[in-house]
């Protein structure tokens, strides 16, 4: 389904600012597979997703999805077959437009746009009764201004907006990491309805290792640009969120034990 | 009264100017110079071809073409060459200054015989009134030619913003408003924010060009000179368009802008008549866009108390 293999990326090479923020990363998932992408503060993860996006196109490697070779697609052109949603509750959705407006434009993510009217009564209709499940009580506010809405409520709509049309790839990068823990909640709950109800092919990043250990069916650690663990099946189902954690300091230990011997392992390693 | 008239038609006129930098300025942030060149190059080609004797319906169309070409090729320059959007709009603008004079062959192109919309307007209105030179309105008497300026400029208007609003309301049109609120956003739904950027660049000095056209044929000439300035003249409009609906809904920020547009002019034809140094007039203007600018900003600054230095 995707399928990355030996993904390089470096941003501003041949700089002092240089940052080797994938380092050979390959990951295969079938159809329908959740993955929980977990890992240190700058590990890649985000960068991950957003390659996979297309945000910035890779060094090396190659991208596959749903069959066909995206590595050098534009970001607009994947939009076709991923849905996103982002960490900050302000990208996934336009602030000064409605409700309405904001789903209408995600009714047509990846389709040509014309001259039809944005909102017909059947589409508002439509609209209204999608976003009745999210529980909020927005259906009655689908005219008001998204920007006049709290973090969870927005990225409860911008998860709305990312599988109104069934994407091939669902993106989750944190997004419940900006949101206070009730909303945190709802927002994971709603995620994981979806997700089951579609049975969509999801990326999702979390830095909660209970949220890592309750969803998904695998579980990936991420690590200096590259993957460390790679948890599935029976190892998967057995974890549990001390043992994440255990792992996690296990990677820390080694780097507080000599940093420099660690890179030059890391790199004698790539 | 017929200062009153003439000063709104004009404001009508350049309300097409405000509405293409409205969709620059505030629908996509772009600061966008381009105008003070298409403005001119849409006269222009609307008068050289107007001396042709082509149908001045068409001669108009072709001023908006030539508009809808010049803020394409802002766009490409910024989106395609990556050049600074500020520095795209220079390049082009001040590239146009010479092809505005090779389009015209002139600095100055009369059009005083030519068949135009103005004359189309008036020869209308002659023929509805039957001859008659002159309409009462409200004890006034008003000239024919300047009130039926003043409607043909109000009916097109009309249309025009009638048009952009209905635009913005289709799948594209919505794209495009989304496009500059968040462009992380309306890319992951799989829109080409280049694209847009440029096709709203282009409408943007379409609607720029369109206003040219028609100011040539309603003071009839076309003059190189006549864009000097005219991207602050038309953000002046949106601003106090902005100031009169004092809301963010586009459709009322479209009837502020040819509102805004309009007590401009006549703002500016009484301040004249009271004696302002015509020339003077675009360091005023420029003064007024500084002061809408920064007033915000400054008393939203007086509201909130500095910080004191921490002696630490
Ligand atoms: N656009 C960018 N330009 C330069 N450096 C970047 C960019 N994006 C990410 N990085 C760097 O790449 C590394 C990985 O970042 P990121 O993928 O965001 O980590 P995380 O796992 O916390 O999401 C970090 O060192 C970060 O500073
Ligand atoms: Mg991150």
């Amino acid at each position: 389904m995707l399928d990355l293999d030996q993904i390089l990326k470096t941003f501003n090479p041949g700089t002092p600012n240089e940052v080797r923020a994938l380092r050979g990363v390959s990951l295969r998932l079938e159809r329908g597979l959740f993955v929980i992408i977990i890992g240190t503060n700058g590990s890649g993860k985000s960068t991950l997703l957003n390659a996979v996006a297309g945000t910035f196109l890779v060094d090396t490697g190659r991208i596959a999805l749903a069959g066909q070779d995206i590595t050098r697609w534009s970001e607009h052109q994947r939009a076709r077959l991923v849905g996103r949603v982002f960490q900050n509750p302000f990208s996934g959705t336009a602030p000064t437009m409605s409700i309405a407006e904001n789903l209408s434009m995600a009714a047509l993510r990846g389709r040509p746009r014309g001259l039809g009217w944005a909102l017909n009564a059947r589409l508002k209709g439509e609209i209204r009764d999608r976003i009745r499940t999210l529980n909020m009580g927005l259906e009655d506010r689908v005219d008001n201004a998204i920007g006049s809405l709290s973090g969870g409520q927005r990225q409860a709509l911008t998860l709305l907006m990312a599988t109104w049309l069934k994407p091939e790839l669902l993106l989750l990068d944190e997004h419940t990491a900006a949101l206070d823990p009730k909303s945190a909640d709802q927002v994971i709950r709603l995620t994981h309805e979806i997700i089951q109800k579609d049975r969509l092919t999801t990326l999702m990043v979390t830095h909660s290792m209970q949220q890592a250990v309750n969803l998904g069916d695998r579980i990936v650690m991420m690590h200096r640009g590259q993957v460390l663990h790679d948890l599935q099946g029976a190892e998967r189902a057995r974890v549990r969120p001390e043992d994440l954690l255990a792992r996690f300091d296990q990677v820390r230990r080694r780097e507080q034990l000599d940093p420099a011997v660690a890179e030059l392992l890391q790199r004698s390693y790539v | 009264m017929s200062l009153l008239i003439g000063a709104s038609t004009i404001g009508l006129i350049l309300a097409l100017l405000a509405l293409g930098v409205y969709l620059s300025f505030r629908i996509f942030n772009f600061p966008d110079i381009t105008v003070d060149g298409s403005l001119t190059f849409g006269a222009a080609v609307t008068a050289i071809l107007l001396v042709r004797h082509v149908h001045p319906v068409l001669a108009t169309l072709a001023g908006f073409g030539a508009g809808f070409v010049a803020g394409a090729l802002t766009g490409i320059l910024h989106t395609k060459f990556r050049i600074h959007g500020l520095l795209s709009g220079i390049l082009v603008m001040t590239a146009l200054y010479s092809v505005n004079l090779h389009v015209m062959g002139k600095s100055n192109l009369p059009l005083l015989n030519e068949k135009t919309l103005a004359t189309a307007a008036e020869h209308l209105a002659v023929r509805l009134r039957g001859g008659e030179q002159d309409v009462g309105i409200l004890g006034w008497s008003v000239g024919l030619r300047d009130l039926s300026m003043l409607l043909g400029a109000m009916g097109l208007v009309g249309a025009v913003g009638g048009i952009l609003y209905a635009f913005f309301c289709t799948d594209l049109g919505t794209a495009m408003r989304a496009t500059g609120d968040n462009p992380q956003m309306i890319r992951a739904l799989g829109v080409s924010v280049d694209f847009v950027l440029i096709l709203g660049l282009a409408l943007s000095n379409g609607l720029v060009a369109l206003a040219g056209s028609l100011l040539a044929q309603y003071q009839g000439f076309a003059d190189v000179q006549m864009g000097i300035g005219m991207v602050v003249w038309g953000l002046a409009s949106v601003i106090i368009g902005e100031a009169l609906v004092g809301t963010q809904r586009f459709g009322f920020l479209i009837t502020g802008a040819v509102m805004g547009s309009v007590l401009f002019r006549l703002l500016v034809a009484i301040a004249l008549r009271w004696g302002l140094n015509p020339n003077d007039l675009k360091l005023i203007t420029a003064v007024f866009v500084f002061v809408a600018l920064v007033a915000p900003n400054l008393v939203r600054r007086l509201r909130t108390p500095v910080p004191k230095p921490n002696p630490a």
